[in-house]
């Protein structure tokens, strides 16, 4: 896991050509030693500042029971000069998020990558995550 | 073939390899570097040229503590013996900042909570150097005809400042209204801006680290455009409210070819601060 992570770290690095602004404290919000990587069902796009949040239903394998979560990223300045639009991410896509798992224990994360689950299509990266010490 | 012909083919082709390689090497790499532009009047000019885009691309600094120029003028970022941002060591790992002792625990506190209730998270502006360290780019314009020098932030909360040209003093006692941004006067020292700035309010912090400041604050920045694709800044922080001697802290800042300004509106959805709790796990709003 932390392999892939640091993988898809690079890759974020090699495709970013402007800076996602890291606005308020991520390590106090997030733990970077609690990685995850989700697949879901996209419910809602805030395409909004100071951090764009998306929403996925996430059904548990298991007890089949779906949550909601909310994910994360950079604001819509910082996306759009990465190669996102505000109608990248469209309600009823499917994606697999990677990234870092809130503190609080809540269904939130911070979102460090983003792929369309269907045509493992990589999404344009998009973490607020500048600062995981 | 004569060996004068076979040297002068073998010359060709080495030149035509030359060329191949330069001109495949992008706009930056390895070409001679543009000298920095000037105006009319032979000013530096700290911005675009007439017909051209482009903006600062300010990096996102987080520990001016790295940021400190040594005797070779290299600070610890620059000189790589140190992370880009350093660690969250606390005031003991930054021998080099003269902290007072009520500084050097409130940045041991900030340190410890992970820079939680740093004003920037949420959507303050920065003040100080902090202009120059927070991410989005940033643009310098000059009107000499109105002595006066404008920087317009696309980052921190899409704030400007007004810097004087005109050779007007500060404001004196209650005339100083302190603010997020202080009040700025610059001049030119040959090709160097220098621009100083006092009347800070205290609701900043000098980076996102947490190094404190008072209203005491006094800070002489330096701009300078060594090559058309650098600016380098540097700030000495004075400040006998929270530091023994002043400090001073630099690094370059890149042109961003083509690049333009956007919008960025932090206070739009700023959950973080309706989320923030304080020590006590109680909302920091909750008790207004």
């Amino acid at each position: 896991m932390r392999t892939k992570l640091l993988v898809a770290a690079a890759a974020i690095a090699l495709l970013s050509t402007a800076p996602v602004a890291a606005h308020h404290s991520f390590a106090a919000e997030f733990d970077a030693s609690k990685p995850f990587k989700l697949t879901g069902v996209v419910t809602k796009v805030e395409w909004q500042n100071p951090h764009t949040i998306f929403s996925l239903d996430i059904t548990d394998e298991q007890t089949k029971k779906v949550t909601n979560w909310s994910f994360e990223m950079g604001s819509p300045n910082g996306l759009m000069r990465n190669g996102w639009t505000r109608n990248t991410l469209k309600i009823g896509d499917v994606v697999t998020v990677e990234g870092s798992l809130a503190r609080d224990g809540s269904p939130y994360g911070n979102a460090q990558a983003v792929v369309l689950a269907g045509t493992g299509k990589r999404l344009f990266a998009a973490s607020s995550r500048t600062d995981a010490q | 073939m004569t060996s004068a012909r076979y040297v002068a083919l073998a010359s060709a082709f080495v030149i035509a390899a030359f060329y191949t390689a330069w001109a495949n090497q992008g706009p930056s790499a390895s070409r001679p570097l543009e000298a920095a532009p000037r105006l009319a009047d032979g000013t530096p000019n700290l911005g675009r040229v007439p017909g051209e885009k482009g903006v600062w691309n300010v990096p996102y600094i987080q520990n001016m503590g790295m940021r400190i120029p040594g005797p070779d003028g290299k600070t610890l970022a620059e000189r790589g013996t140190a992370s880009e941002n350093g660690g969250r060591g606390g005031a003991k790992a930054e021998p080099d900042v003269p902290f007072l002792p009520w500084a050097r625990g409130i940045y041991d506190y900030n340190s410890r909570n992970n820079s939680k209730y740093d004003p920037e998270g949420y959507c303050l502006p920065p003040g100080g150097p902090r202009l120059m360290a927070t991410p989005y780019p940033m643009e310098i314009i000059q009107q000499p005809e109105h002595k006066r020098i404008f920087m317009v932030f696309e980052g921190a909360t899409h704030i400007w400042r007004e810097i004087y040209m005109d050779g007007r003093p500060h404001p004196q006692g209650d005339e100083l209204n302190p603010t997020y941004l202080g009040h700025s006067v610059g001049h030119w020292d040959h090709d160097t801006l220098v621009v100083d700035v006092v009347g800070f309010n205290e609701n900043t912090w000098l980076d996102y680290y947490g190094h404190p400041h008072t209203d005491l604050l006094h800070v002489i920045e330096k701009f300078t455009r060594p090559t058309k694709t650098t600016l380098r800044y540097e700030a000495l922080i004075d400040d006998p409210g929270a530091y023994s001697k002043p400090w001073t802290v630099a690094w370059n800042i890149p042109w961003s070819a083509g690049g333009e300004l956007t919008e960025y509106i932090c206070q739009e959805n700023n959950r973080y601060f309706l989320k923030l709790t304080d020590d006590f796990g109680q909302p920091v709003l909750g008790g207004r």
